[in-house]
């Protein structure tokens, strides 16, 4: 795991000041909670006390966290001891007794974790997607982003819409991401997509090579935006990916079916993934997807070598 | 590990605590409580009420005891269950028939895990409030269980500010004007005595006890018997009843704890409700202890790096992982013996007021 990558850890209304949430990047267990600013604060999931999980603690009406265990009180910002309530005295802690702290980085609904926290923030990016959820899926973290190339229907449904195996550019380098085009059909009934001329739809996905942090742009065939989506999977404990997902459905879609993508949810990310189809599916988009990585970190270190 | 080539009868003198406080705290930060398994001692395996006919199985360090009683009401303790046609392992913990050497006292089945020929009644830990033949009511006995290391679960128990925090609902919260800890030890046991002056009342004891006060004088006594892995918890309130529990943390494995308790609530009035809500706490409280020792264990099985931090209130725990790993390191070394007395009256020790 990168020390220097930024992961979507939650959507800014998982993070509360009334009760602190756990959340993980692969093995690393992370506790995150507002203060009394709102400010999003992360410190290890591990009191340096006993170990126990900060998580299970409280936050207390001065913004910092409380150990559950023998009562330990920490700061947010810098993770050190600021009381020991049984000693019953004012005292100053050694900087010995913190606990460790992550970077924290809150923008457009997402609340994202650096590992090393004195890595630089990265830009905001945008406004905040309305719609949001959160879904866990038993499937790692690479072979979940492969499964979104190969055969995206196994991970998410998009209201009316069927995803076809034919793709209108297959993955390629674009400004440093991994970018594909696939063609799509309504879910009425239709003629076969083996023998379909012309697409009513298709789907860009636009991937972060490392976070595998994905914006999926659907539109109709006269280039007008259907539905945005900003699907963020981070590898989680016992390899398990929690993928945290916002989108939008476009207030202006043309024809009946476009239309009905407004009643109900327009977009589902599945918790379950049947896993004979995957085992099943053919990797296909997917395999060229480590060489772009190679070249686009390569052509990312021949750039900081010139600056 | 000490070197071996030290002399041993220079070390019988040296207190691992008072010695060297480098050492010492290099004991306390390489505690490493799953690698610890002490032999050559009794362990509370059951409740003598829970020991029949037909045999019960207990384990320590997945050692299998199988427990039962003889037509004429003596007590077994053998490695194999006695239908068992293909039994013929045997470990170096059994006699020829595959018996381990067992007794029963204060109302339980001591099972021995060691050398048979060393097993010697004098090692059975002193329990002064409870009765030495048994007899309590099963009101005032159970058992709770713990996934999490022994070692971890007494030590747990001998830092009482936990108390304050996870237990608050059931015996009160931090809010106190003072509090003293005081810490005993010899090479077998080890005592904590905690002095609380001006303590939220235990909100078990308003509720069920009786006590109008808001403030309590507290004074508690956590004593462990290392090798057995038994504690004695007694608590002295006023105003209020004196809490007299006995809490033992069987290792069954090196991961998993038993906890058969005996919570004898005899000096509280027979019309006190207290008296019989008292020893049915022992499930909330073990569940809130569990929500922390649980997650707490897996990350003391491996070596690691990060010391952990301690506060002054620490140090009976600190002391408690230091005895526990001489103990273990003076076993590894082949000394067996006990050097101290964990069958004399301890009354004295932990202040036990006879009714
Ligand atoms: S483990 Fe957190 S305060 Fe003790
Ligand atoms: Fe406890």
């Amino acid at each position: 795991m990168t020390e220097t990558v930024w992961w979507a850890v939650a959507r800014s209304e998982e993070v509360s000041a009334e009760k602190p949430l756990s959340v993980d990047i692969g093995d690393q267990p992370i506790v995150l909670w507002r203060d009394t600013d709102g400010a999003v604060r992360a410190l290890e999931d591990r009191c340096p006390h006993r170990r126990a999980p900060l998580s299970l603690g409280c936050i207390l009406g001065n913004g910092a966290i409380q150990c559950g265990y023998h009562g330990w009180t920490y700061d947010g910002a810098s993770g050190r001891l600021i009381d020991i309530p049984n000693l019953k005295s004012e005292r100053k802690f050694p900087p010995v007794y913190k606990a460790r702290s992550f970077g924290v980085h809150e923008s457009a609904g997402f609340v994202r974790i650096c590992l090393d926290a004195k890595a630089p923030l990265p830009a905001d990016d945008g406004y905040t997607l309305p719609l949001s959820g959160t879904s866990t899926v038993a499937l790692e973290h690479g072979q979940y982003i492969a499964a979104l190339f190969d055969d995206p229907s196994l991970l998410i449904s998009i209201k009316g819409v069927r995803f076809s195996p034919y793709l209108l550019s297959e993955l390629c380098e674009q400004e440093g991401q991994l970018v594909m085009e696939r063609s799509c059909q309504w879910a009425s009934p239709h003629w076969p997509a083996p023998f379909t001329s012309d697409f009513p739809i298709s789907l860009r996905i636009a991937t972060d090579p490392v976070t595998g942090e994905s914006d999926l742009t659907l539109r109709d065939d006269e280039f007008n935006l259907l539905l945005h989506a900003t699907l963020a999977p981070v590898p989680g404990a016992r390899r398990v990916t929690q993928v945290r997902w916002r989108a939008i459905l476009s207030p202006e879609r043309h024809g009946l079916a476009a239309k009905a993508m407004g009643v109900g949810t327009p977009l589902r990310v599945h918790d379950h993934i049947d896993g004979a189809a995957l085992r099943v599916l053919k990797p296909s988009a997917s395999i060229h997807a480590d060489d772009l990585r190679e070249k686009i970190a390569a052509s990312v270190e021949q750039q900081d070598k010139v600056a | 590990m000490l070197e071996t080539t030290e002399n041993p009868a220079t070390l019988a003198n040296d207190d691992p605590i008072t010695s060297d406080p480098r050492q010492f705290s290099a004991k306390v930060n390489a505690w490493m409580p799953h690698e610890i398994m002490l032999t050559d001692a009794w362990f509370p395996l059951a409740h003598s009420f829970a020991v029949d006919k037909k045999p019960v199985r207990r384990a320590v360090y997945s050692q299998p005891f199988y427990l039962w009683r003889s037509p004429d009401g003596e007590v077994l303790a053998a490695e194999n269950h006695p239908n068992d046609p293909l039994a013929d392992t045997k470990s170096e913990y059994t006699d020829e028939s595959g018996h381990y050497p067992v007794l029963e006292k204060y109302g339980y089945v001591w099972g021995w895990l060691g050398k048979p020929e060393n097993a010697a009644s004098e090692h059975v830990p002193s329990i002064p409030y409870l009765p030495e033949d048994g007899g309590l009511p099963l009101h005032m006995l159970g058992t709770v269980r713990f996934d999490c290391c022994a070692p971890l679960s007494l030590e747990n128990l001998i830092d009482l500010t936990h108390a304050d925090f996870i237990h608050a609902d059931v015996v009160g919260d931090e809010k106190m004007d003072s509090e003293k800890v005081e810490v005993f030890h010899d090479s077998e046991t080890i005592t904590m005595v905690r002095t609380c002056v001006n303590k939220s009342v235990a909100p078990i004891m308003k509720m069920f006890g009786g006590v109008r006060d808001d403030v309590q004088q507290v004074r508690q006594v956590i004593r462990i018997y290392l090798r057995s892995h038994a504690a004695i918890a007694y608590g002295r309130f006023s105003p209020g009843d004196n809490v007299q529990l006995f809490h033992p943390c069987v290792p069954e494995t090196r991961d998993r704890t038993r906890l058969d308790y005996a919570m004898n609530t005899s000096n509280v009035k027979k019309s006190n409700l207290f008296r019989y809500m008292m020893p049915k706490a022992s499930y909330k409280v073990s569940r809130q202890d569990s929500s922390m020792t649980s997650p707490q264990s897996p990350r003391y099985m491996r070596p690691e790096k990060r010391k952990d931090l301690h506060s002054p209130l620490d140090e009976a725990g600190q002391k408690y992982r230091v005895l526990m790993t001489e103990l273990a390191e003076r076993q590894a070394r082949g000394d067996f013996a006990y050097r101290d007395d964990v069958s004399a009256d301890c009354s004295d020790i932990i202040g036990y007021e006879k009714a």
